[in-house]
């Protein structure tokens, strides 16, 4: 009787090595469909400002805002979809970096043709001579870099609270 | 113990060597000594700092901003010099109330300023009736006029029966090339095309499923090479050296027979025999044959080709009765 405990035991082991793999496959916990990116979290005393763009959550693209990204690669078969999103990566990071704490807004990035337009709002903080001196060298480096055209085509705010769509 | 720190760092004493000997006595520094130093008052460092004055820090003075020029327009300003090429909204050179946003029941969509929906959208404001009848007076003198004689779609239709199709694209890219663009359709109605029935059959057996007989058009798509003008070439190659081959009847051609035949033909079958043999029955004079009616043919060749239905025998009835001269 022993011996056939042992057999079958062994049997077994080396059937749970063979199905290893497959239960491991077996996923048996909940699904976690949270979806976090692009919403704000209400703060304890309702403090917290939203411009219009933060206080719509993603799902409302193309229906109570639109996108901030306008180019013909995200259409059914566009060309060279990935550069153009690293490029648009790129312009945002170097314009927040550039205009350091003075953009407003996002970073609206359209193109046309070779032509890249970049639109935003902008905090009037520094002299205009400055803000001159800021428009040239962004549009001067980024088209060096991206071989094209680049135009800035900004709009300023007095107080970056003129931008703030609601307090949550 | 006071002192005699301030002492050491009196750079006096330190000169003095004389003096600094005395420093280090366990007495009393005798009077004289504390009068000389009442001559210079040492810095006291003030901890607390309250009769410190406030320095009065220089104010921030915002850069004087102009007024939005809308506020200033004409309202028969030359609006296309305002606003002359494709351009993100901006609030100050539009002289108009506009809004936009999704608000709460009741309230007013956000205003025109720092509003970041508005410079999202495209906008057609370079794109003004005037602004268009002005660049269509600009270009006019690159036109030509429309060529005499085809003035309607049927005309042109008639001496330019081959439509080219091909597509140009575009897009927001850094170059306008695009891998489709090479593609060439040519459309043409196969009537305008003069054939024989051996041409005929033959051009269609070599076009195969580019040959649409519900509507008669032949269409051939050229994509195959890499640019546009090859794949033009290439179509137009291949219509005609279809057509030219569909008139070559080669030897082994020769050798279809009649079960090969793809339609039933009056004309070369054994039927014909037959029925002029009924005919002429009994007649010998060769001269004056009689032959069969041309309805008889056309009902027969249906009937055969067409599939046997209810129309096409009744009609072989009467077409044979009528022939041969029956009472009905």
């Amino acid at each position: 009787m022993s011996a056939l405990q042992k057999l079958s035991s062994s049997l077994l082991k080396e059937s749970i090595a063979n199905a290893k793999c497959a239960a491991a496959l077996i996923h048996t916990t909940s699904v976690c469909e949270k979806t976090q990116s692009g919403r704000y979290r209400i703060t304890t005393k309702r403090n917290k400002p939203l411009t219009y763009e933060m206080a719509n959550p993603p799902h409302y693209i193309a229906h109570r805002k639109s996108w901030n990204s306008w180019n013909t690669s995200t259409m059914l078969d566009g060309l060279r979809p990935s550069q153009t999103a690293i490029e648009d990566l790129f312009i945002r990071k170097f314009i927040n970096g550039t205009w350091h704490s003075l953009v407003c807004s996002e970073v609206i990035i359209k193109r046309q043709h070779n032509m890249i337009r970049i639109a935003a709002i902008m905090r009037q903080a520094i002299s205009a001579r400055k803000m001159y001196f800021l428009i040239g060298y962004t549009e001067e480096l980024l088209s060096y870099w991206m071989q094209c055209p680049v135009t800035l085509e900004l709009q300023t705010v007095q107080d970056k609270n003129d931008v703030v769509f609601k307090y949550i | 113990m006071s002192s005699l720190s301030r002492l050491l760092k009196s750079k006096k004493c330190v000169s003095n060597y004389g003096q600094q000997i005395r420093v280090f006595s366990a007495q009393a520094s005798p009077n004289g000594n504390d009068v000389e130093m009442d001559d210079e008052e040492f810095r006291v460092l003030n901890l607390r700092a309250s009769n410190q004055k406030q320095l009065a820090r220089r104010e921030f003075k915002k850069p004087e901003v102009m007024p939005p020029r809308s506020l200033k327009m004409a309202t028969d300003q030359d609006w296309t010099a305002v606003w002359p090429g494709p351009r993100s909204f901006h609030p100050a050179s539009v002289p108009l109330p506009i809004r936009q946003g999704f608000t709460v029941k009741g309230a007013a969509p956000p205003s025109k300023y720092a509003n970041a929906e508005l410079m999202k959208i495209p906008n057609f404001l370079h794109l003004t009736p005037p602004a268009i009848k002005q660049q269509c007076e600009a270009i006019k003198k690159f036109c030509t006029p429309w060529p005499k004689g085809l003035e309607t779609e049927e005309k042109w239709k008639r001496l330019f029966p081959v439509d080219v199709v091909s597509t140009d694209y575009c897009q927001a890219l850094p170059t306008i090339r695009n891998p489709d663009a090479r593609r060439v359709t040519i459309t043409l109605k196969l009537s305008e095309l003069k054939f024989d029935d051996h041409a005929k059959d033959k051009f269609l057996r070599l076009v195969g499923d580019r040959y649409d007989s519900e509507t008669d058009i032949l269409t051939i798509v050229a994509d195959r090479c890499p640019l546009r003008k090859q794949n033009y070439d290439y179509a137009m190659y291949l219509l005609t050296a279809c057509y030219h081959e569909s008139f070559i009847t080669e030897p082994w051609e020769e050798s279809k027979s009649e079960a090969d035949m793809e339609n039933y033909k009056y004309e070369r079958n054994k039927s014909k025999l037959s029925v002029e043999q009924i005919l002429n029955w009994g007649n010998a004079d060769s001269s004056d044959k009689r032959e069969a009616s041309t309805g008889y043919i056309e009902s027969l060749e249906n009937l055969v080709n067409g599939g046997e239905n209810e129309y096409s025998l009744n009609k072989y009835k009467e077409e044979v009765i009528k022939m041969i001269g029956l009472r009905q």
